[in-house]
Protein backbone atom coordinates (compact mmCIF):
# COMPACT_ATOMS: atom_id res chain seq x y z
CA UNK A 1 0.00 0.00 0.00
CA UNK A 2 0.78 3.29 -0.73
CA UNK A 3 2.11 6.06 2.14
CA UNK A 4 -1.25 7.41 2.93
CA UNK A 5 0.06 11.32 3.49
CA UNK A 6 2.07 11.13 -0.19
CA UNK A 7 -0.66 12.14 -2.19
CA UNK A 8 -2.88 13.98 -0.19
CA UNK A 9 0.23 16.33 0.79
CA UNK A 10 0.91 16.86 -2.60
CA UNK A 11 -2.76 17.85 -3.69
CA UNK A 12 -2.51 20.39 -1.09
CA UNK A 13 -0.20 22.34 -3.16
CA UNK A 14 2.49 23.25 -1.07
CA UNK A 15 4.63 20.20 -1.35
CA UNK A 16 8.23 20.14 -2.06
CA UNK A 17 7.69 18.91 -5.01
CA UNK A 18 5.52 21.18 -6.42
CA UNK A 19 7.86 24.11 -5.12
CA UNK A 20 10.56 23.08 -7.14
CA UNK A 21 8.70 21.95 -10.19
CA UNK A 22 7.70 25.52 -10.46
CA UNK A 23 11.19 27.48 -9.78
CA UNK A 24 12.25 25.06 -13.14
CA UNK A 25 12.11 27.16 -16.25
CA UNK A 26 9.03 27.77 -18.09
CA UNK A 27 9.63 27.32 -21.42
CA UNK A 28 7.15 29.35 -24.10
CA UNK A 29 6.36 28.84 -27.76
CA UNK A 30 8.36 30.59 -29.81
CA UNK A 31 7.28 33.95 -31.09
CA UNK A 32 6.41 32.32 -34.89
CA UNK A 33 4.21 29.74 -33.25
CA UNK A 34 2.76 32.44 -31.64
CA UNK A 35 2.07 34.42 -34.63
CA UNK A 36 1.25 31.34 -36.90
CA UNK A 37 -1.74 30.66 -34.14
CA UNK A 38 -2.80 33.80 -34.17
CA UNK A 39 -2.87 34.28 -37.74
CA UNK A 40 -4.85 30.97 -37.88
CA UNK A 41 -7.27 32.09 -35.79
CA UNK A 42 -7.90 35.46 -37.51
CA UNK A 43 -8.26 33.63 -40.65
CA UNK A 44 -10.86 31.26 -39.86
CA UNK A 45 -12.75 34.46 -38.26
CA UNK A 46 -12.56 35.93 -41.54
CA UNK A 47 -13.79 32.76 -43.38
CA UNK A 48 -16.81 32.62 -40.68
CA UNK A 49 -17.52 36.49 -41.09
CA UNK A 50 -17.25 36.13 -44.86
CA UNK A 51 -18.89 33.01 -46.42
CA UNK A 52 -19.47 31.30 -43.26
CA UNK A 53 -17.51 28.16 -44.69
CA UNK A 54 -15.22 26.12 -41.98
CA UNK A 55 -11.44 27.22 -41.43
CA UNK A 56 -8.94 25.56 -43.91
CA UNK A 57 -6.67 24.18 -41.91
CA UNK A 58 -4.63 20.81 -42.82
CA UNK A 59 -4.75 20.00 -39.31
CA UNK A 60 -8.63 20.01 -38.76
CA UNK A 61 -9.78 16.73 -39.56
CA UNK A 62 -12.61 17.43 -42.36
CA UNK A 63 -15.73 16.13 -40.75
CA UNK A 64 -14.96 18.59 -37.68
CA UNK A 65 -14.37 21.46 -40.33
CA UNK A 66 -17.70 20.63 -41.98
CA UNK A 67 -19.54 20.13 -38.64
CA UNK A 68 -18.38 23.68 -37.17
CA UNK A 69 -18.97 25.48 -40.60
CA UNK A 70 -23.03 24.59 -40.37
CA UNK A 71 -24.75 27.10 -38.26
CA UNK A 72 -26.81 25.02 -35.52
CA UNK A 73 -29.81 26.22 -37.06
CA UNK A 74 -28.69 24.21 -39.77
CA UNK A 75 -28.53 20.60 -38.41
CA UNK A 76 -32.30 19.93 -38.61
CA UNK A 77 -32.04 20.26 -42.45
CA UNK A 78 -28.93 18.50 -42.43
CA UNK A 79 -30.42 15.80 -40.31
CA UNK A 80 -33.35 15.56 -42.47
CA UNK A 81 -31.52 15.55 -45.70
CA UNK A 82 -29.40 12.67 -44.84
CA UNK A 83 -32.61 11.02 -43.85
CA UNK A 84 -34.41 11.34 -47.11
CA UNK A 85 -30.68 10.26 -49.28
CA UNK A 86 -30.90 6.95 -47.08
CA UNK A 87 -34.79 6.39 -47.52
CA UNK A 88 -33.69 7.12 -51.45
CA UNK A 89 -30.80 4.69 -51.72
CA UNK A 90 -32.50 1.87 -50.09
CA UNK A 91 -35.72 2.18 -52.37
CA UNK A 92 -33.28 2.20 -55.11
CA UNK A 93 -31.85 -0.68 -53.75
CA UNK A 94 -34.94 -2.40 -53.35
CA UNK A 95 -36.97 -1.20 -56.64
CA UNK A 96 -34.20 0.07 -58.90
CA UNK A 97 -32.34 -1.35 -61.01
CA UNK A 98 -30.84 -4.09 -59.12
CA UNK A 99 -34.83 -5.63 -58.74
CA UNK A 100 -34.30 -5.75 -62.64
CA UNK A 101 -31.26 -7.94 -62.73
CA UNK A 102 -32.75 -10.57 -60.13
CA UNK A 103 -35.60 -11.06 -62.70
CA UNK A 104 -32.91 -11.57 -65.21
CA UNK A 105 -30.88 -13.87 -63.63
CA UNK A 106 -32.57 -17.21 -64.87
CA UNK A 107 -31.58 -16.71 -68.52
CA UNK A 108 -27.78 -16.42 -67.41
CA UNK A 109 -28.40 -19.74 -65.62
CA UNK A 110 -28.56 -21.14 -68.60
CA UNK A 111 -25.85 -18.92 -70.22
CA UNK A 112 -23.41 -20.63 -67.96
CA UNK A 113 -24.94 -24.37 -68.78
CA UNK A 114 -24.95 -23.35 -72.39
CA UNK A 115 -20.68 -22.52 -71.83
CA UNK A 116 -20.62 -25.42 -70.21
CA UNK A 117 -21.40 -27.99 -73.25
CA UNK A 118 -19.38 -26.53 -75.09
CA UNK A 119 -16.56 -28.26 -76.50
CA UNK A 120 -13.69 -28.79 -74.21
CA UNK A 121 -9.67 -28.78 -74.91
CA UNK A 122 -8.05 -29.43 -78.17
CA UNK A 123 -9.94 -27.12 -80.59
CA UNK A 124 -7.68 -24.87 -81.90
CA UNK A 125 -9.13 -22.21 -80.41
CA UNK A 126 -8.49 -23.47 -76.86
CA UNK A 127 -5.15 -21.46 -76.30
CA UNK A 128 -7.23 -18.38 -75.68
CA UNK A 129 -8.94 -20.43 -72.86
CA UNK A 130 -6.00 -21.82 -71.70
CA UNK A 131 -3.27 -20.14 -69.95
CA UNK A 132 0.50 -21.78 -70.87
CA UNK A 133 0.37 -23.88 -67.91
CA UNK A 134 -3.09 -25.40 -67.77
CA UNK A 135 -2.15 -26.14 -71.82
CA UNK A 136 1.32 -28.31 -70.70
CA UNK A 137 -1.04 -30.37 -67.78
CA UNK A 138 -3.40 -31.28 -70.69
CA UNK A 139 -0.71 -32.51 -72.82
CA UNK A 140 1.17 -34.28 -70.07
CA UNK A 141 -2.67 -35.99 -69.06
CA UNK A 142 -2.77 -36.60 -72.90
CA UNK A 143 0.82 -38.33 -72.74
CA UNK A 144 0.18 -40.46 -69.74
CA UNK A 145 -3.32 -41.45 -71.02
CA UNK A 146 -0.96 -42.81 -74.65
CA UNK A 147 -2.88 -40.57 -76.50
CA UNK A 148 0.46 -39.46 -78.41
CA UNK A 149 -0.83 -38.30 -81.54
CA UNK A 150 -3.10 -35.69 -79.97
CA UNK A 151 -0.14 -34.65 -77.44
CA UNK A 152 1.65 -34.14 -80.18
CA UNK A 153 -0.64 -32.28 -82.40
CA UNK A 154 -1.24 -29.87 -78.92
CA UNK A 155 2.59 -29.47 -78.13
CA UNK A 156 2.86 -27.94 -81.81
CA UNK A 157 -0.07 -26.04 -81.13
CA UNK A 158 1.64 -25.07 -77.85
CA UNK A 159 4.95 -24.00 -79.87
CA UNK A 160 3.33 -22.01 -82.15
CA UNK A 161 1.47 -20.05 -79.07
CA UNK A 162 3.99 -19.45 -76.77
CA UNK A 163 6.67 -19.95 -79.01
CA UNK A 164 9.32 -18.38 -75.65
CA UNK A 165 6.78 -19.93 -73.03
CA UNK A 166 10.06 -21.81 -70.71
CA UNK A 167 9.56 -25.66 -69.85
CA UNK A 168 11.05 -26.76 -67.21
CA UNK A 169 13.23 -29.82 -67.53
CA UNK A 170 10.77 -32.12 -65.43
CA UNK A 171 8.31 -30.97 -66.77
CA UNK A 172 9.67 -31.36 -70.73
CA UNK A 173 9.90 -35.24 -69.92
CA UNK A 174 5.90 -35.17 -69.42
CA UNK A 175 4.88 -34.04 -72.64
CA UNK A 176 7.08 -34.78 -75.04
CA UNK A 177 7.32 -38.55 -76.37
CA UNK B 1 -24.83 23.78 -11.69
CA UNK B 2 -21.39 25.34 -11.06
CA UNK B 3 -21.12 28.97 -12.05
CA UNK B 4 -19.06 29.40 -15.12
CA UNK B 5 -14.97 30.15 -15.01
CA UNK B 6 -13.88 33.13 -16.78
CA UNK B 7 -11.96 31.24 -19.65
CA UNK B 8 -15.27 29.46 -20.56
CA UNK B 9 -17.24 32.31 -20.84
CA UNK B 10 -14.11 34.17 -23.29
CA UNK B 11 -14.61 31.31 -25.08
CA UNK B 12 -18.32 31.46 -25.33
CA UNK B 13 -17.50 34.90 -26.67
CA UNK B 14 -14.99 33.61 -28.91
CA UNK B 15 -17.67 31.32 -29.94
CA UNK B 16 -20.11 34.11 -30.44
CA UNK B 17 -17.30 35.81 -33.08
CA UNK B 18 -15.28 37.86 -30.54
CA UNK B 19 -12.26 37.43 -31.84
CA UNK B 20 -10.51 39.33 -29.06
CA UNK B 21 -11.57 36.94 -26.53
CA UNK B 22 -9.35 33.95 -28.62
CA UNK B 23 -6.39 36.14 -28.11
CA UNK B 24 -7.19 36.48 -24.31
CA UNK B 25 -7.68 32.49 -24.27
CA UNK B 26 -4.77 31.51 -26.05
CA UNK B 27 -2.00 34.15 -24.15
CA UNK B 28 -3.47 32.67 -20.78
CA UNK B 29 -3.20 28.89 -21.65
CA UNK B 30 -0.57 28.81 -24.53
CA UNK B 31 2.47 28.67 -21.75
CA UNK B 32 1.07 25.62 -19.51
CA UNK B 33 -0.38 24.02 -23.34
CA UNK B 34 3.03 24.29 -24.57
CA UNK B 35 5.22 22.79 -21.73
CA UNK B 36 2.15 19.87 -21.29
CA UNK B 37 3.39 19.05 -24.97
CA UNK B 38 7.29 19.67 -24.88
CA UNK B 39 7.30 17.53 -21.91
CA UNK B 40 5.15 15.24 -22.77
CA UNK B 41 6.77 14.02 -26.28
CA UNK B 42 10.29 15.23 -25.63
CA UNK B 43 10.38 17.10 -28.44
CA UNK B 44 10.58 20.76 -29.22
CA UNK B 45 9.62 20.51 -33.34
CA UNK B 46 6.88 17.64 -32.25
CA UNK B 47 5.56 20.07 -29.38
CA UNK B 48 5.08 22.74 -31.40
CA UNK B 49 3.60 20.99 -34.63
CA UNK B 50 0.90 19.65 -31.55
CA UNK B 51 0.74 22.96 -29.85
CA UNK B 52 -0.72 24.43 -33.44
CA UNK B 53 -2.62 21.29 -33.87
CA UNK B 54 -4.62 22.01 -30.55
CA UNK B 55 -5.42 25.82 -31.21
CA UNK B 56 -6.55 24.60 -35.01
CA UNK B 57 -8.82 22.03 -33.51
CA UNK B 58 -10.16 24.42 -30.94
CA UNK B 59 -11.02 27.02 -33.62
CA UNK B 60 -12.23 24.63 -35.99
CA UNK B 61 -14.70 23.37 -33.23
CA UNK B 62 -15.64 26.72 -31.85
CA UNK B 63 -19.06 26.49 -32.98
CA UNK B 64 -20.14 23.18 -30.67
CA UNK B 65 -18.53 24.94 -27.74
CA UNK B 66 -20.93 24.64 -24.61
CA UNK B 67 -19.46 25.05 -21.12
CA UNK B 68 -20.34 22.46 -19.74
CA UNK B 69 -17.42 22.00 -17.13
CA UNK B 70 -13.97 23.85 -16.97
CA UNK B 71 -12.99 25.47 -20.07
CA UNK B 72 -9.19 23.77 -19.13
CA UNK B 73 -10.37 20.46 -19.38
CA UNK B 74 -11.62 20.93 -22.62
CA UNK B 75 -8.56 22.38 -24.10
CA UNK B 76 -6.54 19.70 -22.29
CA UNK B 77 -8.72 17.01 -24.00
CA UNK B 78 -7.98 18.16 -27.11
CA UNK B 79 -3.99 18.29 -26.13
CA UNK B 80 -4.44 14.66 -24.74
CA UNK B 81 -6.16 13.28 -27.92
CA UNK B 82 -3.58 15.07 -30.12
CA UNK B 83 -0.71 13.62 -28.06
CA UNK B 84 -2.49 9.99 -27.94
CA UNK B 85 -2.95 10.29 -31.74
CA UNK B 86 0.80 10.92 -32.30
CA UNK B 87 2.26 8.70 -30.15
CA UNK B 88 -0.47 6.23 -32.40
CA UNK B 89 1.44 7.23 -34.94
CA UNK B 90 4.38 6.37 -34.45
CA UNK B 91 3.80 3.11 -32.46
CA UNK B 92 2.40 2.04 -35.90
CA UNK B 93 5.17 3.07 -38.22
CA UNK B 94 7.59 2.30 -35.61
CA UNK B 95 5.88 -0.64 -32.86
CA UNK B 96 9.11 0.70 -30.45
CA UNK B 97 8.35 4.22 -30.85
CA UNK B 98 5.48 4.66 -28.33
CA UNK B 99 6.47 2.18 -25.70
CA UNK B 100 6.94 4.18 -23.19
CA UNK B 101 6.86 2.04 -20.29
CA UNK B 102 9.54 1.16 -17.90
CA UNK B 103 10.28 -2.51 -20.13
CA UNK B 104 13.55 -2.15 -22.60
CA UNK B 105 12.65 -1.50 -26.05
CA UNK B 106 13.26 -4.13 -28.41
CA UNK B 107 13.25 -2.87 -31.11
CA UNK B 108 15.86 -0.10 -32.32
CA UNK B 109 14.32 1.49 -35.21
CA UNK B 110 12.32 4.71 -33.54
CA UNK B 111 11.18 7.56 -35.32
CA UNK B 112 14.03 10.81 -34.80
CA UNK B 113 11.72 12.55 -32.06
CA UNK B 114 11.40 9.77 -30.25
CA UNK B 115 15.03 8.04 -30.40
CA UNK B 116 16.14 7.26 -26.48
CA UNK B 117 19.59 8.95 -27.00
CA UNK B 118 17.42 12.18 -28.44
CA UNK B 119 15.08 11.96 -24.86
CA UNK B 120 18.36 11.42 -23.15
CA UNK B 121 19.45 14.17 -25.04
CA UNK B 122 16.40 16.07 -23.90
CA UNK B 123 16.54 15.11 -20.45
CA UNK B 124 20.05 16.27 -19.80
CA UNK B 125 19.75 19.60 -20.93
CA UNK B 126 16.68 19.73 -18.10
CA UNK B 127 17.29 19.96 -14.28
CA UNK B 128 17.34 17.05 -11.85
CA UNK B 129 13.51 17.53 -11.16
CA UNK B 130 12.32 17.81 -15.06
CA UNK B 131 14.96 14.79 -16.04
CA UNK B 132 12.94 12.60 -13.99
CA UNK B 133 9.48 14.03 -15.12
CA UNK B 134 10.94 13.17 -18.32
CA UNK B 135 11.70 9.56 -17.16
CA UNK B 136 8.13 9.04 -16.14
CA UNK B 137 5.91 6.51 -17.84
CA UNK B 138 3.72 8.35 -20.06
CA UNK B 139 0.62 8.19 -18.13
CA UNK B 140 1.75 9.15 -15.12
CA UNK B 141 3.64 12.00 -16.72
CA UNK B 142 0.15 13.30 -18.37
CA UNK B 143 -1.23 13.11 -15.16
CA UNK B 144 1.74 15.02 -13.26
CA UNK B 145 1.82 17.99 -15.69
CA UNK B 146 -1.73 18.13 -16.37
CA UNK B 147 -2.33 18.65 -12.38
CA UNK B 148 1.24 21.18 -12.28
CA UNK B 149 0.79 23.03 -15.69
CA UNK B 150 -3.30 23.70 -14.98
CA UNK B 151 -4.02 22.64 -11.91
CA UNK B 152 -6.33 20.05 -12.56
CA UNK B 153 -8.04 18.14 -9.89
CA UNK B 154 -8.34 14.02 -10.28
CA UNK B 155 -11.48 14.45 -11.50
CA UNK B 156 -10.71 16.73 -14.14
CA UNK B 157 -7.45 14.93 -14.83
CA UNK B 158 -9.72 11.52 -15.24
CA UNK B 159 -12.30 13.34 -17.56
CA UNK B 160 -9.44 14.77 -19.76
CA UNK B 161 -7.20 11.63 -19.84
CA UNK B 162 -10.65 9.36 -19.69
CA UNK B 163 -10.21 6.96 -16.91
CA UNK B 164 -11.72 6.41 -13.81
CA UNK B 165 -11.00 8.58 -11.21
CA UNK B 166 -8.95 5.51 -8.86
CA UNK B 167 -6.82 5.57 -12.17
CA UNK B 168 -5.88 8.77 -12.36
CA UNK B 169 -5.43 9.05 -8.70
CA UNK B 170 -3.00 6.07 -9.10
CA UNK B 171 -1.15 7.17 -12.14
CA UNK B 172 -0.87 10.68 -9.47
CA UNK B 173 0.43 8.97 -6.59
CA UNK B 174 3.14 6.89 -8.87
CA UNK B 175 4.21 9.84 -10.43
CA UNK B 176 4.50 11.83 -7.27
CA UNK B 177 6.39 8.82 -5.22
CA UNK B 178 9.10 9.12 -7.96
CA UNK B 179 9.59 12.45 -8.11
CA UNK B 180 9.95 12.74 -4.35
CA UNK B 181 12.81 10.82 -4.94
CA UNK B 182 14.42 12.31 -7.66
CA UNK B 183 14.47 15.59 -5.11
CA UNK B 184 16.23 13.60 -2.54
CA UNK B 185 19.98 14.42 -3.72
CA UNK B 186 18.69 18.11 -3.39
CA UNK B 187 18.50 17.75 -0.12
CA UNK B 188 21.11 15.47 0.60
CA UNK B 189 23.72 16.44 -1.63
CA UNK B 190 26.36 13.75 -0.45
CA UNK B 191 23.72 11.26 -1.84
CA UNK B 192 23.42 13.00 -5.71
CA UNK B 193 23.70 9.71 -7.53
CA UNK B 194 26.09 10.33 -10.54
CA UNK B 195 24.51 10.78 -13.97
CA UNK B 196 27.06 8.75 -16.19
CA UNK B 197 26.13 10.54 -19.41
CA UNK B 198 27.51 14.31 -18.64
CA UNK B 199 30.11 12.51 -15.28
CA UNK B 200 33.21 13.85 -17.19
CA UNK B 201 31.95 17.53 -18.04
Amino acid sequence: MHPPDDLDEYLRGDSALSCQYRRESAPAPPPALDRRVLEMSRAAGELAAGDSTAPHDSHTPRSVRAASAAPPCLAPLAFAASVLTSVALVLAIVFGPQSAKRVDDAPRVVRVVAHAELPQPYTNNSKAARAPSVWLADIAALRRAGRNREADEELRRFRTAYPTYPVYPAYSAAIRP
Amino acid sequence: MEPLDEDAKLMLRYRDGDATAFSALYSRHKGPLYRYLLRQVRNAGVAADLFQDVWSRLVATRGRYEARAKFATYLYRIAHNCTMDFFRRASRLHPAAADDSDAPAAEPEVPESQRPDVIAEFAEQQSALLAAVSALPQEQREAFLLHEETGLTIEEIARVTDVGVETAKSRLRYAVRKLKKSLLPAAFPDARPVRTLNAST
